[in-house]
């Protein structure tokens, strides 16, 4: 008998109290996915069909028919794309800047910049709001973009990778005669590319989950991003439509939790490390 | 000539340090104009207009001086909103705290499938809350829901859950720990995993039972994880929203109504902006006080260690 299966039987009541929350854990994602996949008369059955002994694709044909997903996602896409892309780029400047330079209020640029992480959207937003009715970003991708163009959290730990590189390097490329951008560009950025992939992935996941901001700032049926039009698919619907409500949740959850089970470990050590709020 | 080269040294080299200036500020140039713009003005401007009347659509600003927050003081339903967050915040961090504790403690030991579980538990976290709200709403229902399914299946009486104004609000902290558990067990784990074994080995040649071991060695030594843990999950609680704008609306009858939604209301559907400005300001005490209890207790573990 291998080794860890003797661990695991010399301790079983500790098996059985992960193995009992785990069960919880996974019951509203196993909830969610029967009830997208099995006709209406079976999702209330009593007693409840665990294991479903017909399966239909009815519920995400309906919802396919009331919402355009397919725009939500793109919408998603768009707007989580830009966001992480801006972020990544303006933040390696920044980082390099704050992490290799001394120059005239560097401290207070960057306190500034870690103040806003204080100070989130939900503090902001009746300002911004305002701010963006004037200049005619409401209801636009640049409105639900303007908050993300740049992150704090990504300029923070930027600069920190960025410390971590011997000085040495980057004077040797300036010998060798490289511009200050393209030594960025070009030297820096593949060094610390762990830490430009932990930044994008939570950016990414934040920019793709986001709610308030999304929801208050578009009015358009196909501006919506994933959750708000997900939020609001939920509402006209009565007590006995969940089928084609959990297909749409599926649809909304699905690549995201692939994405999770390919890349779990790199996923859990970046949020872990990190923190998980831009 | 010496002299000369000298002189004509230094100025290199200021012209060397005046062009690494420029070079940082153009670096840093997008991040602080972009920050300026949409998130420190605002922010400022927030704090302006809640001493102010704001009719939008008129372009109409009015002093009113603190009679934004004078009405705040009388408003019901904000101060249901108020007590609400602060019984989420007070239920919600160390109940999630406590039980990621004790499951890192079990996570801990070597035992079969240990990542696989791990990942499940982290699951919740990646998932956006809307969606997983949506689910829980449907969970929740008390004809058909899983939750009164299987009480039913166990000879349990049903419950009402979001129906009631008394359960309403337990079922959203329910379904925020779910939600945030398995963040707090994975930073307990990194906690406890850098604790020294011998502190274990020596307090176990001393007789000290598995029980004591927890309570004399990890739980002091991971007080830095804890103060950190509280922390984060006090900011992001206050800032509650999600979840509640699916499960319930804030109701029934405001039993469930939180400081953004409320905000949310007044400044989107009912376009008080100035009102909400004020309220926001109250958010923004309430965040800054778990901050400052940061600074403060970061500070005394500093001297601790």
């Amino acid at each position: 008998m291998s080794r860890s299966a003797l661990v695991a039987i010399g301790k079983p009541p500790l098996v059985l109290a992960v193995s009992g929350v785990a069960i919880l854990m996974i019951l509203p994602f196993y909830w969610m996915v029967m009830t997208a996949f099995v006709p209406a008369p079976d999702i209330i059955a009593f007693p409840p069909k665990w294991i479903p002994s017909r399966l239909t694709l009815a519920h995400f044909a309906e919802a396919f028919a009331k919402a355009p997903w397919l725009a939500y996602y793109w919408n998603s896409f768009v707007v989580a794309v830009v966001s992480v892309g801006c972020s990544l780029l303006f933040g390696l400047f920044a980082g390099y800047a704050f992490a290799v330079y001394r120059f005239p209020l560097q401290n207070f640029f960057f306190l500034m910049i870690l103040a806003t992480l204080m100070v989130p959207v939900q503090v902001t937003s009746v300002a911004l709001y305002i701010l963006l009715a004037r200049i005619g970003w409401v209801d636009t991708y640049l409105g639900i973009l303007a908050p993300n163009f740049a992150s704090a959290f990504g300029v923070f730990m930027i600069r920190q990778g960025i410390k971590a590189i011997p000085l040495d390097l980057i004077e040797a490329a300036r010998m060798d005669g490289a511009g200050e951008a393209r030594i960025v560009l070009t030297i820096i950025a593949p060094l610390i590319k762990t830490t430009l992939a932990t930044v994008a992935m939570i950016l990414f996941l934040g920019s793709w989950n986001d709610f308030l901001w999304p929801v208050i700032v578009i009015n358009s049926q196909d501006l919506r991003t994933i959750p708000v039009g997900i939020a609001l698919f939920k509402d006209p619907y009565g007590s006995m439509n969940y089928g084609p409500l959990m297909a749409a949740t599926v649809i909304s959850t699905g690549p995201m939790l692939l994405a999770y089970i390919v890349s779990q470990k790199f996923m859990i050590r970046g949020i872990a490390l990190t923190g998980l709020k831009g | 000539m010496g002299s000369h080269a000298n002189a004509s040294g230094r100025h290199v080299l200021a012209r060397f340090r005046a062009r690494r200036i420029l070079h940082a500020y153009l670096f840093i140039a997008p991040v602080i104009v972009l920050f300026g713009i949409f998130r420190v003005v605002p922010a400022i401007q927030t704090l302006l207009y809640s001493f102010y009347k704001v009719e939008l659509l008129r372009g109409r600003f009015t002093f009113i001086g603190l009679d934004n927050f004078r009405t705040l003081l009388t408003d019901e339903i904000f101060q249901k909103a108020a007590v609400n967050t602060l019984v989420y915040v007070a239920s919600i961090v160390p109940i999630s705290a406590a039980l990621g504790l004790i499951l890192a403690v079990l996570f801990n030991t070597r035992f079969r499938f240990k990542e696989f579980f791990k990942a499940v538990y982290f699951a919740p976290m990646v998932t956006s809350t809307v969606a997983a709200a949506v689910v829980w709403w449907w969970m929740y229902n008390p004809q058909f829901g899983i939750f009164n399914v299987l009480l039913k299946l166990v000879g349990l009486p049903e419950q009402p859950w979001l129906m009631s104004s008394h359960m309403a609000l337990p079922s959203i902290i329910i379904f925020s720990i779910w939600k945030t558990l398995g963040y707090n067990m994975i930073i307990y784990l990194a906690g406890l995993q850098a604790i020294p074994q011998q502190f274990y080995e020596a307090a176990t040649i001393d007789g000290a039972g598995a029980i004591k071991r927890f309570w004399r060695i990890s739980v002091p030594l991971l007080a830095p994880t804890t103060t950190f843990i509280l922390i984060y999950n006090g900011i992001l609680a206050f800032q509650v929203f999600d979840q509640v704008f699916v499960l319930t609306g804030g109701g029934p009858a405001n039993s469930t109504n939180v400081v953004v939604l409320d905000l949310y209301r007044q400044a989107f559907e009912r376009y008080n902006f100035g009102y909400a400005a004020a309220e926001a300001m109250v958010l923004f005490v309430f965040i800054l006080g778990v901050t400052l209890l940061q600074y403060v207790y970061s500070k005394r573990f500093e001297v601790a260690y």
